[in-house]
């Protein structure tokens, strides 16, 4: 394996040949690297142009920028929710911009993603929400319920596990959220704009609980405008601006 | 307990909640297919027991050729002869101008006085043919009339060939029409319950979004709604099936006359165990089917 560094299974095992340039060495830890990578939805207007990135395994990272920037375009891309115009996109070993459809789900079964709106089962309890996860790779009922008990608990929200989540507070509704993508126990876990409907307390305590998974080895990244957060953290930071890296707080890099 | 089996039981329960959900949407695609496998077993139930009739009605098929008279017994005996060496003949029976008449007598009840004033018997004499198994058929019969036809001594041949003949031209009728009623009731069907399962993955594709998100396949997503389908089609089956018996039972007797004219006094009977198997394996695959089509037709979210 010489380009990209990937590990075990997975890119670049066909096709190599066909790849227009060699892809720069990447850590060996790196969970994620992006080259070169554009995304435009109609001609000449793009959501994100040229970036360039790189993230280790088990490293915290913000995305800022204002509404607009590129920050959801750019997760999309990392869970395989949409494919990059140019460039190349390496997750956990796998390259996104040639990942045929059926290979997604067990990419994603590495990713834990979570939302702004939370996007829970209104019908469904909390366990049977966080259980569905579980289900997707088709873990034992019993051996399910132990490991959503374990996270709920982990999360506070035990007690919650019968209640449906429109009888909760939008702090445990994301919490919820939380629970469900991090019960497969992801290698990366991806936010976008997690706190965006929480009031500044529930803000911190949400964010306490995404920071804990990155101590466990996860790679967790966050995307948020509120630069609040970003500076009560302490993490890198990059911020987008128009589709464009325009700082990097890891490299000190401050693009024009 | 294997990951297949939890998988099932993920499909199972997902399936039936999704029947439960939406209840009415459910019981509309039931009764359609439903009423359209009741049309079709109808169908199917007469042509099995017209069938069947012609089966047994084989059995009593024999040529009769009808003698002229005043042929020597030796004549007659000669005739019989050439009749066996015909191939297909089984046996053969003389039938005197005597016990010809005592058959009519026997056969037309009280209004034999009318033949007292015939004086001479006008019935002639005949040997009855009977044929083996495999000749009882409307080719089997023509061949032998064929053989014995312009035979010194034999007036007339008769046979039921014309009365089976006539008989299997309803029957293929009758299968004909089956077919086409049934393409069309299950086209018809299949549309049906496309439309239901697309209405399911409609009301589900929150689920489905979140499903995709945390890594399920696309089997694991389509596995319920095809579940759904057949499960819809085998209830339908089931539902037909009761109706079925239900008018085979209550109904049918209504209609004796009528039945006895098509079925010829055979006592008509229901499905077989592997026929009504069959109606709901049929059920099922319309379902499958319906449902498949579904969700290849951009019904997936």
């Amino acid at each position: 394996m010489s380009a990209g560094g990937t590990r075990g299974r997975g890119w670049p095992w066909r096709r190599a040949a066909a790849s227009a340039a060699p892809l720069p060495r990447a850590p060996a830890d790196g969970a994620i690297q992006i080259y070169h990578v554009s995304k435009s939805y109609s001609a000449g207007n793009f959501a994100l142009r040229d970036v360039s990135l790189r993230f280790g395994k088990g490293e915290f990272v913000f995305l800022t920028g204002p509404s607009g920037a590129g920050k959801t375009t750019l997760l999309r891309l990392l869970f395989a929710a949409e494919q990059p115009s140019e460039g190349q996109i390496v997750v956990l070993g796998r390259n996104i911009a040639r990942l045929r459809p059926s290979a997604i789900p067990a990419l994603r079964r590495r990713v834990g993603v979570v939302f702004q709106d939370f996007k829970l089962l209104e019908r469904r309890t909390v366990e049977e929400n966080v259980a569905l996860a579980l289900e997707v790779v088709g873990t034992p009922r019993r051996e399910a319920r132990a490991k959503v008990f374990a996270v709920l608990k982990q999360l506070g929200l035990q007690h919650r596990r019968y209640h449906h989540p429109l009888s909760l507070s939008g702090g445990e509704q994301q919490r919820v959220a939380l629970a469900r993508a991090l019960v497969n126990e992801p290698e990366i876990l991806l936010a976008d704009e997690p706190t965006g409907n929480l009031d500044p307390t529930l803000t911190l305590e949400i964010m306490d609980l995404i920071a804990s998974a990155a101590t466990r080895g996860t790679t967790v990244i966050v995307a948020t405008h509120e630069l609040e957060i970003v500076r009560r953290y302490g993490k890198r930071a990059v911020r987008l601006e128009a589709g464009c890296v325009t700082e990097d707080s890891l490299t000190g890099r401050v693009h024009a | 307990m294997s990951r297949a089996w939890v998988r099932l039981g993920y499909f199972l329960r997902t399936s039936l909640a999704g029947l439960r959900t939406s209840p009415v949407t459910t019981a509309v695609s039931v009764a359609t297919i439903g009423v359209s496998l009741v049309l079709v077993g109808a169908f199917a139930l007469l042509l099995a027991n017209m069938e069947e009739l012609l089966g047994r009605f084989g059995d009593d098929l024999q040529v009769t050729a009808y003698l002229e008279d005043g042929l020597a017994p030796e004549q007659i005996q000669e005739l019989v002869r050439i009749a066996h060496t015909v191939e297909g003949v089984q046996g053969a029976r003389i039938v005197s101008k005597q016990e010809a008449l005592e058959r009519f007598r026997t056969g037309v009840g009280r209004g034999s006085a009318l033949l007292e004033g015939l004086g001479e018997n006008p019935l002639p004499a005949s040997i009855e043919l009977t044929l083996a198994p495999e000749h009882r058929s409307a080719a089997g019969m023509a061949r032998v009339v064929g053989s014995l036809q312009g035979l010194s001594g034999v007036r007339e041949l008769a046979s039921g060939q014309d009365w089976v003949e006539g008989y299997l031209r309803a029957l293929a009728l009758l299968r004909g029409i089956g077919w086409g009623l049934g393409l069309i009731l299950a086209l018809a069907t299949l549309l049906i319950v496309a439309n239901t399962i697309r209405l399911a993955v409609f009301a589900r594709r929150d689920e489905l979004e979140i499903l995709a998100l945390v890594g399920a396949s696309r089997a694991f997503v389509n596995g319920p709604f095809l579940l759904e389908g057949v499960l819809q089609g085998a209830l339908a089956g089931a539902l037909a099936l009761g109706l079925l018996y239900a008018l085979f039972r209550l109904v049918l007797p209504g209609f004796e006359f009528g039945l006895e004219l098509l079925l010829g006094g055979v006592a008509p009977r229901f499905f077989a165990p592997q026929e009504m198997a069959a109606l709901l394996a049929g059920g099922a695959a319309l379902g499958l089917v319906g449902s498949a089509a579904a969700l290849a037709g951009g019904g997936r979210a």
